[in-house]
């Protein structure tokens, strides 16, 4: 009774004491938010605005807009945005189509499911420069790799699969696509798993064909996951780093070197941090502005 | 096998083994890698260039030998990766837990706005976060130290394991909170001891996907690392420029490094399927 009483007496406080209990939990993890990702976000956009190569120290200053202005008339950066545009969307769309068709087919399995599983596990949990290192030695190296194994047994010849530039990105698309497909299989089929059968069974009994089945009934039930996949799986691999650099380095040339990798490049490797950073500054507005415009569409839908 | 178009219980059969060779060749492709790299890490050089590729041979742990107690020994490497990887998911467990539980359930100005900014966080390519690390880093002194590596870490640990510690407190019943409060105890006192064992299951789930992902973790770690602090992934990618050709040691090096992650990975199969797909329905989109 008297806590009652209380509560109806005190409820401003009570309201107050929550405020400030939450206050409390969430302060220190936002403080530490700000001071290790918005503080240093502040400062790459005024190195941004810099002129620092750290090869030719004396030359750096304050440089406005220059590094911006300069982009326009890069080669290099046009063709990593390219190159961004694309490895993004392939990998993207392969992994969804793939792990999707894949859980379809495997939810019909009656036995087995949790061997696949455990498979699917592997290629996830490995560190993607592991991974990049793998298929650079092991599995696409010229003559004893895996796939040169394959392809020389078919009578296909062999290749060099990292070495000429168009097979440089499609490899790297490959294995892309090789590491993350299971996340979007694990995914998607443990959501076909939940949809209640009877959904199913009513439309088996209307005959309806099993095309129309998928479009007009599985579809738009497991459309929430797939679009949070996608949106995951796109912020991936535009921050894609490891794999590709452990592989190609970005090369041969500039082949494989997609707008990560180039900012990486031009800083660490050409020690220019201002137009790096301008670099990041791009790929930092293009990562917000695609997960702003997808989490938009994913509401308006939903 | 033209009988089987007759008969409706063979069609079955013969769609059934359809289907599980499909899955079984998926299951080759996502494993055989990694088994392969497993047979290479007992062969010796010369068979690891052999064409056609041998399946059978005569194993060695000469590998092995060479990577935990040669010249260029990883063991150092491991402990680097241990001490970051530890350090950090202890670190982000202790700041993501109670703010998960505060923007699950607790009323206060600006939720929305909070939850959004965290979310944001998330999404920071990590090339933009290292250039002014680095810089930084460098002016104080920063570079090539533990304190360095766990705090950049932090940058992606944190966001993401708030957020799926938030997916695990919102499945927790309302009335035990209640009860608990209108039991008289406080708050924290209510969290602690009910709230907390509720979600068990989420904080061990996050606290592997936060250690995987630390241990795992490359571009911020040969940025900063160095000399003294080199995890085993720099030291894997070192590996390559050094000796070029020594595939099988490579490959022994690279199990000994990702047996940690491989074991959580088979161990905890089922709940890091469950942190994915919690993370992935739910996780991010709700506001």
């Amino acid at each position: 009774m008297a806590v009652a009483e209380r509560a109806r007496r005190g409820a401003p406080t009570l309201e107050q004491r929550e405020r400030r209990f939450a206050f409390a939990l969430l302060a220190p993890a936002l403080l530490l938010l700000v001071v290790t990702t918005t503080a240093p976000l502040v400062y790459l956009a005024w190195t941004s605005l810099q002129r620092i190569d750290l090869g030719m120290p004396w030359l750096s200053g304050f440089a406005g807009l220059g590094n911006f202005a300069k982009m326009g008339g890069d080669p290099r950066f046009w063709n990593s945005l390219l190159l961004t545009t694309v490895y993004t969307g392939s990998t993207v769309i392969l992994q969804v189509v793939i792990g999707l068709a894949l859980a379809l087919l495997v939810l019909q399995i009656p036995k087995g499911q949790g061997v696949l599983r455990v498979a699917a596990i592997l290629p996830i949990v490995l560190a993607p420069v592991v991974v990049g290192l793998f298929w650079r030695t092991l599995v696409l190296a010229p003559d004893v790799g895996l796939v040169d194994t394959v392809t020389r047994s078919l009578g296909l010849g062999s290749h060099n699969w990292l070495g000429d530039p168009q097979l440089a990105l499609i490899s790297v698309i490959a294995i892309h696509t090789w590491q993350w497909t299971p996340f979007a299989f694990l995914v998607i089929l443990a959501t076909l798993a939940t949809l209640p059968p009877d959904v199913y069974e009513a439309a088996r009994l209307d005959r309806a064909k099993a095309w129309q089945r998928f479009v007009h009934i599985t579809l738009p039930l497991i459309r929430p996951a797939v679009v949070m996949v996608v949106i995951l799986r796109t912020m991936t691999a535009l921050s894609a780093f490891a794999a590709i650099f452990a592989a190609t380095g970005g090369g041969p040339g500039s082949a494989t070197e997609i707008l990560n990798l180039y900012a990486y490049r031009t800083s660490f490797s050409e020690l220019n941090l201002g137009y790096g950073a301008s670099l990041a500054v791009v790929l930092l507005g293009m990562t917000l502005a695609i997960s702003y415009a997808m989490f938009r569409l994913r509401r308006r839908r939903a | 096998m033209t009988a089987s178009g007759d008969s409706r219980a063979s069609r079955e059969r013969a769609r059934g083994i359809a289907l599980a060779a499909i899955a079984g060749v998926g299951l080759a492709i996502w494993a055989f890698p990694v088994i392969w790299g497993l047979l290479t890490s007992f062969k010796t050089e010369r068979d690891v260039l052999a064409y056609p590729p041998k399946f059978i041979f005569e194993p060695t742990l000469a590998n092995y030998r060479e990577v935990l107690f040669g010249a260029s020994s990883i063991l150092p490497n491991l402990g680097s990766s241990l001490v970051v990887s530890v350090g950090a998911t202890l670190l982000t467990m202790l700041f993501a837990v109670p703010a998960a539980y505060a923007l699950a359930r607790l009323r206060y100005p600006a939720r929305r706005a909070s939850g959004f900014y965290v979310l944001a966080t998330q999404m920071l390519p990590p090339v933009g976060l290292i250039i002014p690390y680095y810089l930084a880093l460098q002016k104080v002194g920063g570079l090539d130290t533990y304190t360095g590596l766990i705090v950049i870490d932090l940058t992606f640990s944190l966001p993401f394991a708030i957020w799926l510690m938030v997916s695990y407190f919102e499945d927790v019943p309302y009335e035990m909170e209640e009860a608990a409060l209108l039991d008289r105890a406080g708050r924290v006192r209510a969290l602690w001891h009910v709230i907390l064992p509720q979600v068990r299951g989420g904080i061990a789930v996050t606290t592997i996907f936060v250690f995987l992902n630390a241990w795992n973790e490359f571009l911020f770690a040969v940025v900063l690392g160095g000399n003294r602090v080199r995890t085993v992934t720099v030291a894997m990618f070192n590996f390559i420029s050094v000796e070029q050709t020594q595939w099988a040691r490579l490959a022994a090096g690279a199990m000994l490094a990702m047996a940690p992650v491989i074991l959580i990975g088979l161990f905890a199969q089922r709940h890091i399927v469950k942190g994915l797909t919690v993370g992935a329905v739910k996780g991010g989109g709700r506001r």
